[in-house]
């Protein structure tokens, strides 16, 4: 590795001051599984490293009064282990699965995940799914905003300089909401996706019918994207195999992907309807199951 | 340079290193802990894998300043002076390995799998290795050692070491 220089955060607070010293030449460390890899292979590294690492206030994951919040830096398997989440999010604890492999999920962490903004990113399609909301602090204070409105673009957010990503928020009217993340590669572990889909959904009193639901693709657009003319397809329908089916079909149209050298464009498309069928019948089954928990 | 200090196998280390040294650099070239295995160099093999406050992580991925104040074992520390751990003994046993690159990284991620789930499915530990890449054995012999390993873990200290024994005759030695 060619040398930069190196200061730890004591927490969010110094960060942002340490980023507001250094600007443009400072590099931002949290779990390291993606910025290591490129701090190797750059013959222009950055002038520091700002470690993160280190703040206490960026990690944890719990219930507060707005809902879950996880900490930026609550690495993949701190979130597979949290028993809050297996509880209320279990599409997360999927997400968090299918990352890389045990040792490079103990390190890298979800907000790390977010902001590398690469299109297949495994943790996006289920949080865009729960609709979470990020929380950013910068030398002004901070703002919260919706998760998408973070993504810009393959390796681009609309965090501005200074800024530093605190946390991610699933509300509290969607703890609990029944959704479901799956992801194909070309194998079962340490694989990129050729498509990764999460859907939630609510069904409505007669548990016939759906309510609100979420789809959310990845690895098929710039940016991982919602499929809003499938989820208004979907939303007061009778939940049927045929209306799933269909609601595949009109997301892979909402895609753009790219042929590259992982898969033709073609073959993701069919991912999609492949992929987006089996999360919402995944999604349903749980939402029918809980229905017969509360009953008991 | 920046100053670190890690409790390696027990013992307290410390050693004064350019900032872009990682922790696999560290334990190799400062502290002479060869026994983790320089691969990849970017997460994928696992043949860098310690355990480093209860949990395996790939030591190339992480630079030796996050790792100041913590506790690493490296493959040095698994067996102790009378005796190896009971999963290097079932791999050494069985043939798990075979160029043995790949073990020190195979036994640690094992180990923490082991700690935190001591019977352990054949799809637990597949899923509990997927980071280790062996190009030699195809992996069944490993799979199998790792549940020998647990099962004989599982019982009492006497029996363990009882079981220790039969299971080094049963292949030859």
């Amino acid at each position: 590795m060619k040398s930069f220089g190196y200061v730890a955060a004591r927490d969010s607070r110094h960060a942002i001051a340490l980023l507001a010293e250094h600007g443009a030449t400072a590099k931002i460390l949290a779990g390291g599984t993606d910025l290591l890899v490129e701090l190797k292979d750059t013959q222009r590294p950055p002038g520091v490293v700002v470690d993160i690492s280190r703040a206490q206030d960026l990690k944890g994951i719990s219930l507060t009064e707005v809902g879950l919040r996880i900490g930026a830096l609550a690495t993949h398997g701190e979130i597979m282990r949290s028993a809050v989440i297996r509880d209320l999010c279990p599409a997360l604890v999927e997400a968090a699965h299918s990352i890389g492999a045990v040792q490079t999920r103990n390190l890298g962490t979800i907000g790390g995940n977010l902001m590398t903004c690469v299109p297949s990113m495994d943790s996006g399609p289920a949080l865009i799914a729960l609709e979470a909301q990020v929380t950013v602090a910068g030398p002004d204070g901070q703002r919260r905003m919706p998760l998408s409105d973070l993504f810009v673009g393959p390796r681009r957010t609309s965090l501005v300089g200074g800024e530093l990503l605190v946390e991610i928020v699933i509300p509290k009217p969607n703890l609990g909401k029944p959704a479901a993340f799956q992801k194909f590669g070309l194998r079962k572990g340490q694989a990129l996706a050729l498509v990764n889909v999460a859907a939630s959904l609510w069904l409505d009193r007669d548990r016939t019918a759906f309510v609100a639901p979420r789809i959310a693709l990845g690895a098929v657009a710039p940016t991982v994207i919602r499929a809003p003319r499938a989820e208004a397809f979907l939303d007061g329908r009778a939940v049927t195999p045929e209306a799933m089916d269909e609601a595949g079909r009109i997301a892979a149209t909402e895609a753009k992907p790219i042929s590259d050298f992982r898969a033709s464009a073609d073959y993701r498309r069919d991912l999609i309807a492949v992929l987006v069928k089996r999360t919402l019948a995944t999604a349903y089954e749980r939402a029918t199951a809980t229905s017969k928990e509360r009953v008991s | 340079m920046t100053d670190v200090t890690i409790t390696v196998n027990g013992s307290v280390r410390s050693a004064s290193v350019p900032p872009e040294t990682t922790l696999l650099k560290l334990l190799r070239d400062y502290f002479q802990l060869t026994g983790t295995k320089l691969g990849c160099d970017v997460g994928d093999c696992g043949a860098c894998t310690v355990i480093v406050d209860g949990m395996a992580v790939n030591a190339c991925l992480m630079l030796a300043a996050q790792a100041d104040g913590r506790q690493v074992l490296t493959i040095e520390g698994l067996a102790t002076k009378d005796r190896l751990h009971p999963l290097q003994k079932v791999f050494e046993e069985s043939g798990a390995l075979q160029c043995g690159f790949c073990g020190p990284g195979m036994l640690l991620s094992a180990k923490a799998l082991l700690d935190d789930n001591p019977d352990p499915s054949s799809h637990d530990i597949r899923d509990a290795l997927a980071g280790n890449l062996c190009r030699c054995t195809g992996y069944s012999k490993v799979v199998e050692a790792v549940q020998d390993a647990a099962r004989i873990m599982r019982k009492p200290q006497t029996e363990e070491a009882r079981q220790l024994e039969m299971h080094g005759q049963r292949h030859g030695r």
